[in-house]
């Protein structure tokens, strides 16, 4: 999948798994800026945080890639530290939950430093959590905290879906944004294959949003993962009813293109959010209000919203599967936006998404 | 007691915990234990000498890697096979997996698999033990990667200024993941406890069950009368971090390091004593797993059940 960008003329395409995207982009970090370094439990082993980081402890040395002992909070107030003082650090939690326990240090302490002392200090570092999703994860190991960390002013949250949005994003983030970034990536992209551009971009691209796809009938917003789960549906729905979505990557989950997001619900009139986390309290209620500030009567009805089920995660497999918004679940929301409840219009029978995310081969 | 008696049944529990564990990765390419699994392979002595010197009562917070705690501790093995299935006859319902096993009858509370974050829980227990005056008492089991965490000094600051009645248990298997102690601590676990005025020991023998019990019973009458207790005992992990691998062919680690475990590994010394157990036990594990495969899945009723 190809993310279209008004910035990016089409150029030469090639094949790129999210981790390699990853670990290019750590590469030409540590490559490109003798400032940064990048610290977090496992970072120099042989998985490499899942392959983003192999090898780099070996090409850039000891001190510029390290392991840590077990200290969330301890490593992010180090980050900070060093941050203050002209370096740029990249830490990694191989599950976004583990971030949890460096919320006083992200939430009370980064976030708060340039404005909490007038603009005259900053703290630019980059903090990578990986969601985990499947194979009993269960209640500790799949949060996926983008409404937590984006509702504090002075974070920016940004959540890749694909390798060319990591390629678009990371080295904008590590190069010159004045403050701390909290990228949440998700561990089902990892693996995949996608299409991305073979060169590098003549000019900063801004984090923003994107349209993933265009159409006319009915926008889905999606963050993450779940973008792909609309684009995968937005296939179905064209082959089977000729309906055209319109898939709005989020992916600037802070600083999202509003103008974007809100010009696309005005033209198709419907509205269906797809998220990664809860719903309550979250990136659908924060879409929804951008709506109701503006004018509600764009919407020609009320909109549908997918996200986790509204518990913990469970272990079970046979809770699992439908914790998870599945593809059948997201065809019926588009349908039922489009044509109504009555649509009868066969629904793709797929039990478990995360086996057909395994089984792909791809690229996207 | 008959020593021998004592040993033999020492041995029994470890030798349940590892052949559960040999079933468990007998099992996991077929698909029916979806969940990750970290084994206490080569680990089950601690478990065994621990929890045979606790009272019924004493109450255990354990992790993530705790199947070998749950056996000792005397959870039903029906409800632990069907837990790791996922189905409903599991103790919690297929909700928790390996990682979030307990067994509230045995007072073996919650496990968590966020790394330290039970050591609290236990000295709250102990806390609460104290007030009502009993005389139960509380064990925070943890491994050696734990006690980096902030956590862990906060509990033994606060345990040792309450004087609560909380056995700190570590589980030193050297590794965090696949990183080595001494890459990750400055510090020595026993005279750290000391600057908070806590008595402590280690173990070397960790393949020793008998030894193991010993030292947790001196430990214990430290602890009953009023005073936490660190207690460090030496491991080691035969298998990979999570899953039911080996992994010395990633070349991080060495099989000798653990070969050293195995020669003086009684599960692996004492043939003759494992095929005297052996096949009561075995028939108790196929019990445990078609009581799984019987049970059902968890259904959408289930789904928002439990929450508050
Ligand atoms: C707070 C937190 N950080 C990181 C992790 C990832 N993690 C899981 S187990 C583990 C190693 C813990 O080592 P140790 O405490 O020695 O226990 P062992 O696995 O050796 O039994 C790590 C880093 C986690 N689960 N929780
Ligand atoms: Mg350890």
């Amino acid at each position: 999948m190809n993310v279209s960008s008004k910035e990016r003329p089409s150029t030469q395409t090639r094949v790129l798994s999210y981790a390699g995207a990853l670990l290019e982009t750590m590469d030409a970090a540590l490559a490109d800026h003798p400032n940064t370094f990048i610290m977090g439990q496992g970072v120099d082993d042989f998985k490499g945080i899942f392959g983003s980081t192999t090898g780099l402890a070996q090409k850039y040395g000891a001190d510029r890639v390290f392991d840590v002992p077990l200290m969330e909070e301890g490593m992010t107030g180090v980050a900070i530290g060093a941050a203050l003082v002209g370096d740029y650090p990249i830490t990694t939690h191989i599950r976004a939950d583990f971030s949890f326990l460096a919320m006083n240090q992200i939430v009370n302490l980064a976030s708060k430093y340039s404005y909490m002392f007038g603009g005259i200090m900053s703290c630019p570092m980059l903090i990578r959590l990986v969601v985990g999703r499947s194979w009993g994860q269960g209640a500790q190991h799949s949060q996926s905290p983008q409404a937590t960390f984006a509702h504090y002013p002075g974070l920016t949250v940004v959540m890749p879906s694909t390798s060319q949005a990591i390629l678009d994003m990371y080295p904008q983030i590590i190069a010159r944004h004045p403050g701390p970034v909290v990228s949440i990536e998700h561990r089902l992209l990892y693996n995949l294959d996608f299409s991305a551009s073979a060169e590098t971009p003549s000019k900063p691209i801004p984090l923003t949003s994107y349209v993933a796809r265009e159409g006319r009938d009915v926008t889905v917003v999606a963050t993450s993962v779940m973008v792909l789960e609309a684009l995968r549906a937005a296939q179905y729905v064209a082959e089977k009813a000729g309906i055209e979505v319109e898939v709005i990557d989020l992916n600037s989950i802070s600083h999202p293109d509003w103008e974007l997001v809100i010009g696309s619900i005005r033209k198709t009139g419907r509205l269906v959010i797809a998220d990664t986390s809860w719903l309550e309290y979250g990136v659908a209620g924060e879409v929804c209000r951008q709506v109701m500030l503006r004018d509600p009567s764009m919407l020609r009805q009320a909109p549908a919203m997918l996200g986790m089920a509204a518990a913990p995660c469970p272990t079970a497999k046979s809770l699992e599967d439908i914790y998870y918004p599945s593809q059948h679940e997201t065809v019926e929301a588009i349908l039922a936006q489009v044509r109504g409840s009555g649509h009868g219009i066969d629904l793709p029978v797929e039990r478990s998404m995360t086996e057909g995310y395994k089984r792909f081969r791809g690229p996207f | 007691m008959d020593s021998d008696e004592r040993y033999r049944r020492l041995f029994r529990t470890a030798l349940t915990i590892r052949l559960v564990e040999e079933r468990i990765i007998e099992l996991y390419p077929s698909d029916r234990i979806q969940s990750p699994v970290h084994l206490s392979i080569g680990q089950e002595a601690v478990a065994v000498g621990v929890c045979d010197a606790l009272n019924p009562d004493d109450l255990v917070f354990a992790t993530y890697r705790s199947h070998g705690f749950y056996i000792a501790k005397g959870g039903s093995l029906d409800k632990m096979f069907a837990e790791l299935y996922g189905r409903i006859g599991g103790v919690s319902k297929g909700k928790a997996g390996s990682m979030h096993l307990s067994a509230p009858e045995v007072v073996l509370m919650g496990s968590s698999a966020v790394v330290a974050s039970s050591i609290p829980h236990a000295v709250g227990a102990a806390l609460s033990f104290k007030r009502r005056g009993s005389s139960r008492v509380a064990v925070a089991v943890f491994g050696d990667g734990a006690t980096e965490e902030g956590v862990y000094h906060e509990s033994l600051n606060f345990a040792a200024l309450m004087k609560v009645p909380v056995l700190f248990l570590c589980e030193d298997n050297g590794l965090a993941v696949h990183s080595f102690k001494n890459a990750r601590q400055s510090y020595n676990l026993l005279e750290h406890a000391a600057t908070f005025g806590i008595e402590s020991r280690r173990v070397d023998e960790g393949w020793d069950m008998l030894a193991i019990r010993q030292a947790t019973l001196d430990a214990l009458s430290v602890v009953r009368a009023g005073r936490p207790f660190v207690l460090e005992i030496a491991t080691g992990r035969y298998k990979e971090h999570v899953g039911v691998g080996d992994d010395f062919h990633f070349g991080y680690r060495s099989a000798a390091e653990i070969d050293t475990w195995k020669a003086r590994d009684p599960l692996l010394l004492d043939g003759k004593l494992v095929a005297e157990l052996k096949p009561e036990i075995d028939r108790e594990i196929a019990a445990a797993a078609d009581f799984a495969e019987n049970s059902p899945f968890p259904g959408r009723d289930e789904l928002l059940t439990d929450i508050i």
